[in-house]
């Protein structure tokens, strides 16, 4: 399981580092969505039990891992979805406004 | 240089989180008992709601409002886009895949749409649901605007966007509707399990009270807004 955190954690930072160290607008988005993939791991993991069966009960059951962190991820899934749509949106219309898709010059041209 | 000090800041945060967190985290993984709200839905879930994947019965009975927001969530990108894109509707591009792709393609989309609706139909007995069928039936749209080209004359391809939203609101419309089927028995909002017509016994198609009706709906929801989404994207030049 130790492993599993580690690895959220790691990707949580590199989206960090993306988000803060590049300049193109493409690329902070997928800053965004490694560090919202990162906190969807993080749900299903802290939801796992150890030999825990699928939340799906057709049989009887020893054991099943907890179903709600699930039911929360999907609704994360959905909206992180719509969200990339909307900003990709944008990026589209700042491309075109500005001819240009660093946020430096972005803010410069804007005085 | 200054990438040089975000790297020396992300590798100290990272070692932090992994010292102090981790421990903790993977404590709470080996605990025997689940949160109490867990450990009810997994004992009750069935028998309450009707509907034996319990994620399902999570996102669409118990936690109904969540749902409800997922889908104004949806809705919001979908009116804001719409509103914002100015779409330009001549646009056409006829010869970029060789036949092969397009006959293996068309061969294809009939049995994209039959497991979209497959995962609709079956959301509360398998794994799937209206989400996911509905980004299946929106993936079959997608295929076809980048395979075929979208090439239709103004008024035509006007109009069918037009149908499209339309769908997409009246089955918002439906969602909500089917909801208040709850307040007018005298129960809460969006519940499905209180009602008490759970039309079979667990297991079977046609079981869960409202769930497959909140699953067609929401299926048929994000299927239209998502390829509502994709053609507006595609036609802004």
């Amino acid at each position: 399981m130790k492993a599993g955190y580690c690895s959220v954690i790691i990707l949580f930072c590199l989206g960090l580092y993306t988000i803060v160290a590049y300049r193109n607008l493409i690329k902070i988005i997928i800053g965004i969505n490694i560090m919202e993939s990162s906190l969807i791991l993080l749900l299903i993991i802290g939801g796992y039990r150890p030999q825990g069966a699928a939340p799906i009960i057709t049989r009887p059951f020893e054991k099943v891992v907890d179903p709600l962190p699930q039911a929360l991820a999907l609704t994360s899934i959905v909206i992180g979805a719509s969200i990339t749509a909307l900003m990709l949106f944008l990026v589209i219309k700042l491309n075109k406004e500005y001819g240009t898709l660093n946020i430096d010059e972005i803010r410069r041209l804007r005085g | 240089m200054r990438k040089g000090y975000i790297v020396v800041l992300i590798l100290i945060l990272a070692t932090l989180l992994m010292i102090n967190l981790v421990p903790v985290l993977s404590n709470f993984n080996n605990l025997n008992s689940l949160a109490t709200s867990s450990q009810h839905y997994i004992e009750h879930g069935i028998e309450e709601t009707g509907s034996i994947n319990l994620v399902t019965s999570i996102l669409l009975d118990y936690r109904g409002f969540d749902t409800l927001g997922e889908t104004i969530v949806i809705f919001i990108v979908v009116s804001t886009i719409t509103v914002l894109a100015v779409p330009n509707l001549g646009y056409r591009n006829d010869n970029i895949c060789s036949p092969i792709v397009k006959q293996s393609i068309s061969m294809i989309i009939p049995f994209l749409y039959l497991l979209g609706f497959y995962l609709i139909a079956y959301g509360h007995l398998s794994p799937g649901g209206g989400f996911t069928g509905g980004v299946l039936i929106a993936i079959t749209f997608i295929l076809l605007a980048v395979i075929f080209g979208v090439g239709y004359i103004k008024a035509e391809a006007r109009r069918e966007l037009i149908s499209r939203s339309l769908i997409e609101n009246l089955a918002a419309l439906g969602f909500v509707i089917s909801g208040m089927v709850g307040i007018a028995a005298g129960y809460n909002f969006l519940s499905s399990g209180q009602l008490g017509l759970s039309f079979g016994s667990p297991g079977n198609l046609v079981s869960g009270g409202l769930i497959p009706i909140f699953n067609l709906m929401i299926g048929i929801k994000i299927g239209a807004g998502m390829s509502v989404i994709f053609s507006h994207l595609i036609k802004e030049e």
